[in-house]
Formats: structure tokens, sequence, C-alpha cells
């Protein structure tokens, strides 16, 4: 019972992360916020499963992951939606709006794959462990790997494609993009 | 009992720090995080911390069976 008030708080503690990781998944703010309500609520009510001084966020992570998932079955159509949507959904914060740059590297970002955006953000953007990584996603070690190695591949073709004008006409490298870009 | 710090990172796993393909050498990497660090300072809705302290009121009444 002494326990409760550490759990809340730690939970509330929790809620940042849990929205960010939200928004990388879903890409959408509002669905983002309800898988954050619905990983609280279960969280709450799995408490007991939970062992205190192990990994918290992890727990939590997981919880809500599985949410995106069972959700995502659910909705499969609206999940389809590629392009217009997430871009516009993904621009509406307004503390984004300064840098192109970053708005280059979010469009990026929402064009992998989803088990490639999952590795990335678990590994790059959170600083797990590829191990706790692969427990998240019930997966192996070398899958996260090999996952995260593709997504920084993927948005360095990405990001370079996109950003070639910044850089100034570069003939080799004008060869080399488009060359990919056919490819 | 006090629970982990959010702030255990792949340091504490010991690999090759100095070749990680997603560290601070990494352009991707670096944007990858301030990405992340934008999302992380958002402003928090209220509605989170209501339904906690909901959740634990919940739980409250029932040693008591009344009303």
């Amino acid at each position: 019972m002494s326990n409760t008030p550490n759990f809340r708080e730690a939970l509330l503690a929790a809620v940042p992360v849990l929205r960010a990781f939200a928004l990388s998944l879903s890409k959408n703010a509002d669905r983002a916020d309800d898988l954050v309500q619905e990983t609280l609520v279960k969280a709450w009510d799995k408490q007991s499963s939970f062992q205190p001084g192990t990994n918290l966020k992890a727990w939590l992570f997981t919880i809500l992951r599985n949410e995106f998932y069972s959700q995502m079955r659910k909705r499969k159509r609206e999940v389809e939606d590629t392009d217009g949507s997430i871009t516009a959904s993904l621009s509406i914060h307004p503390s984004q709006d300064g840098s192109s740059d970053l708005n280059d590297f979010r469009k990026a970002l929402a064009r992998l794959p989803e088990d490639q955006r999952e590795a990335i953000i678990l590994i790059g953007a959170n600083g797990f462990s590829y191990e706790e990584a692969a427990e998240i996603c019930g997966c192996a070690v070398g899958t996260i790997k090999s996952r995260v190695s593709r997504a920084r591949t993927r948005l360095q073709e990405i990001l370079s494609i996109e950003g070639e004008g910044e850089f100034g006409p570069d003939p080799i490298a004008a060869q080399v993009t488009s060359a990919a870009g056919v490819a | 009992m006090k629970y982990q710090s959010f702030e255990k990172g792949r340091k504490a796993g010991g690999a090759d720090e100095g070749s990680d393909p997603l560290g601070p050498n990494s352009e991707i990497g670096r944007k990858l995080k301030q990405y992340y660090d934008d999302l992380v300072s958002e402003d928090i809705p209220d509605r989170f911390a209501s339904l906690l302290s909901q959740l634990e009121q919940k739980e409250q009444p029932q040693n008591t069976e009344k009303e």
C-alpha cells in the first residue's frame, strides 16, 4: 500500500518519454495520447507484476508497444495511409517550426518501416541496450541490430537525397544518389 | 525501493562506445536525439495526471466496503 504513491509518481514521471515513444510509433498526436492513457491504465492494473528495482521504463515501453500493435491490427486500414496525414500530423507541434532540418528528419523517419523505426528509436533515442530493445520487441538481439542498421542506412539515403540542394551541386554525389534512386 | 533511473543507457552495457553507429559522432544519431528531445520536452496534457489520481483513488475504497 505504501508503495502506491511512488508507483503513481514513477508513472507520471514516465509520461513524457512514453508520449514521445507513442508519437514515434503512431505518428498521430491523438492516437499517441490514447496509447499513453491505455498504457498507464494497464500498467496500473499490472503493477503487482512489476518488480521494483528493475527497469520501469522498459516495462512500460513493452506495454505501450503491445498496445500499439494490437490497436494497429484493429485499424489496419488507417495505418496504411503513408504520406499526407502523417506529415500533416507530425508538423503540428509549435516547437518544431524553426528547423527545416529537423522537419526533414521527421519526414524521413516517418518513411521507415515500423519495425526499423521502432528499433532505431529504442536504441538511438532512448538509449536502451540491444538486449533491452530485443526484450521490449520480443525478438532476437541480432534482429534489433540489423533493423537499426537498416534504419540508419535508409535514413542516410533519404536525407542525403532530399538534402542535396542545400549543399549545392556536387556532380559525384548527384550521380550516386540518382543511381540509388533508380535502383 | 527506488525505481531505476530513466537515464540508464547503452554505456552501462559497456560495449564498444567509440564505434557506436548512433553515438554523438553520427549525424543520424544526433538528429535522432534532437528529434526525440523535442518530443520529450513537449507540454504534457493534464489528463494523465488526473487519470493517475483517479486510478489511485479507485483503489482505496477496496478495503472498506462502504460508499
